[in-house]
């Protein structure tokens, strides 16, 4: 609980702190405001309903794959990374420190770099590549396919991170009261430890489809920006920026629609931290 | 049946204890805190290994050093201090889980579990979430849950002690009642001994890793075995080594007693048994008195409990009236007196007696 005191020592900053406050302030929101201005409102209807072939760029096509590859990385993430943070969290085995470094990395690692990696490991002269394309004849690299590993790479990382903060502040004695009422591991952990993450769940999903939302460096590299193939919105910008400028401001309108959205989702979640 | 008999370990703690529990008896697991209580109760829940010995629930062992049988196979039903229900799941899916763990259907699981309900009288209470019900509604719930999973053996771990003083009373009546109705053998973790009495055919006093004590309620409280128990029950006792019915105290002093076996021996006594003078009496029949200085005054019920300190050390229980009449306070010199029909001796256990 906060005194009267404390409310109002907060309230009265040292002053030398107000402008350099100010000036950040204005920096963060400055650019946003200029998006929102200088946007074609005026004709935006026409610029997501036709592609231009010409410049090398379809909007519509380029946010529906953004949204669509997103969606999938999120639910891919989900099946790989929900295993994978209880794994992190509650089972005991040599090198588990070293696995979460690597299962981080991504967070840390430049897009760009983190393309390139995958490039090596899933491109049609890569490590795994190789043997996928002479066995089933798969050419992952520079498909949607692609687009899709590219956003899992860089993104499913937010999701086991926030899970496995959950799974390890979990309450054990739960599962154990679950394991004396005769429920096994998998029932315990479908029936008990995962319902009671759902809220850390969610908040992961909505991270890591943000940031597969956003994704740029590690698509351009591995699945390339090919117009109505691999061009994903961010990917799009840059061409549109090329050709035209009011195509990049079109396209980034929907983006920042969904980063509105992501902050109103995730505000609840902030508050409790804060709280705690 | 429970049968155990194990040395389990928690951290550097070490417990070796012997328990039996028969179909269908409460034994009371007494002891403070530290004792090693919840150790046990986890080896027979399963939810602990047992570093040497064996557990056997009805017969069949389900641990020892070449059998490990987990929580979820042993089907005993444990009830947790802090009830432990599924705060996503309503109380009737609570109350079902077992069933539907075992893989009985939705329909029959939620049927058995209403039937539970209402014999433990909440059937109201069916749809509520768990954040919805009180403490003692909750504990209550969380026995339904223990007893609809059929269990072979049921465990209490102090299902009372996180409830407040009144909603205690009243659910310790309730829990009377429906351990009476179990059919399967129970052991009740408690540090209260009142508890134990209460519910409980049988006490086993765990202390510091072993049994210190065990025996049917009446024995504990005529004859406790250690300091702790005797302070627990309310009794004074005194170690010390007897001949001739006449005890010589291991910290000064001695009793004599009616009748008192030869070698050491545990001398217990009422403090309601003993008397209070201003002066040495020398008008009474009593033949123990012996003198000492209050050391504190405490009001116990009608009574008023006075710490007399010896040697012997004393609680001694008499009515405010007394007190007026004696006319004593704190740091009085005053003397004690006890018939030697009132003072029990006994063979002192194997044991340390602090």
């Amino acid at each position: 609980m906060r005194s009267p005191q404390g409310v109002r020592r907060s309230q009265r900053p040292p002053l030398l702190l107000v402008p350099p406050a100010l000036i950040g302030v204005a920096f963060l929101v400055l650019p946003t405001v200029a998006l929102l201005v200088r946007a074609p409102w005026s004709h935006l209807v026409s610029i997501y309903s036709h592609a231009d072939s010409a410049d090398g760029i379809d909007v519509a096509a380029a946010v529906r794959l953004s949204v669509l590859a997103s969606l999938v990385t999120t639910g891919v993430a989900a099946v790989l990374g929900v295993p994978l943070a209880w794994l992190l969290a509650r089972v005991r085995f040599p090198g588990r420190g070293l696995l979460r470094g690597a299962v981080t990395m991504p967070l840390v690692l430049p897009p760009v770099v983190g393309g390139l990696a995958l490039l090596l490991a899933f491109g049609r002269r890569g490590l795994v590549g190789t043997w996928l394309y002479d066995t089933f004849g798969w050419s992952l690299s520079f498909t949607p396919t692609a687009v899709v590993l590219a956003q899992t790479f860089v993104a499913m990382p937010f999701l086991v991170v926030t899970l496995e903060g959950a799974f390890r502040s979990a309450d054990v004695g739960l599962e154990e009261a679950a394991a004396t009422l005769g429920a096994r591991r998998t029932r315990v952990f479908t029936h008990v430890t995962l319902p009671l993450a759902v809220p850390s769940l969610i908040s992961g999903m909505v991270l890591c489809w943000a940031r597969a939302l956003g994704e740029f460096g590690a698509t351009m590299l591995f699945a390339g920006n090919v117009m109505d193939y691999t061009q994903t919105a961010p990917t799009g910008v840059l061409t549109a920026f090329q050709s035209s400028p009011e195509d990049a401001v079109a396209l980034s309108l929907p983006m920042m629609l969904i980063a509105i959205v992501v902050l109103v989702a995730l505000r609840e979640r902030w508050l409790r931290g804060v709280a705690s | 049946m429970i049968d155990v008999d194990c040395r389990a370990s928690n951290g550097s703690f070490v417990l070796e204890a012997a328990l039996r529990v028969e179909p269908g008896e409460v034994t009371a697991l007494l002891g403070p805190n530290g004792a090693g209580k919840s150790t046990l109760l986890r080896s027979i829940a399963g939810l602990q290994r047992i570093d040497a010995g064996h557990v056997a629930i009805g017969g069949v062992v389900v641990d020892d050093a070449s059998t490990f049988v987990p929580a979820e196979e042993r089907r005993v039903g444990v009830v947790f201090q802090d009830h432990r229900l599924f705060p996503h799941l309503r109380v009737l899916d609570n109350v079902a889980f077992g069933l539907r763990s075992r893989g009985v259907g939705r329909a029959e699981a939620h049927r058995i579990a209403r039937e539970w309900l209402d014999r433990l009288g909440l059937a109201d209470l069916a749809r509520r979430r768990p954040a919805a019900l009180s403490g003692g509604q909750g504990q209550r719930v969380a026995l339904a849950r223990a007893l609809a999973a059929g269990p072979r053996a049921l465990l209490l771990d102090e299902p009372l002690a996180a409830l407040d003083i009144q909603t205690r009373a009243e659910v310790q009546g309730e829990l009377r009642t429906h351990l009476r109705e179990v059919e399967q053998p129970t052991v009740l973790v408690t540090h209260d001994p009142i508890e134990a009495l209460l519910l409980a055919d049988r006490v086993v006093v765990l202390e510091s890793g072993r049994v210190a004590q065990e025996g049917s309620t009446a024995d504990i409280t005529r004859r406790p075995a250690t300091p702790y128990v005797a302070r627990m029950v309310g009794m004074n006792l005194f170690a010390g080594t007897a001949s001739d019915g006449v005890v010589s105290l291991d910290g000064g002093g001695s009793l004599t007693v009616a009748d008192a076996p030869t070698g050491r021996v545990l001398a217990a006594v009422r403090p309601s048994a003993l008397t209070l003078h201003a002066t040495e009496p020398h008008d009474t029949s009593a033949r123990n008195r012996w003198a000492g200085r209050i050391a504190a005054l405490a009001p116990l019920g009608d009574r008023i409990r006075v710490t007399v300190a010896g040697p012997p050390d004393t609680l001694v229980d008499v009515t405010a009236a007394a007190i007026a009449d004696l006319g004593v306070a704190p740091g009085s010199e005053v003397w004690v007196s006890a018939k030697a029909t009132e003072i029990s001796a006994y063979p002192a256990p194997g044991l340390s007696t602090g």
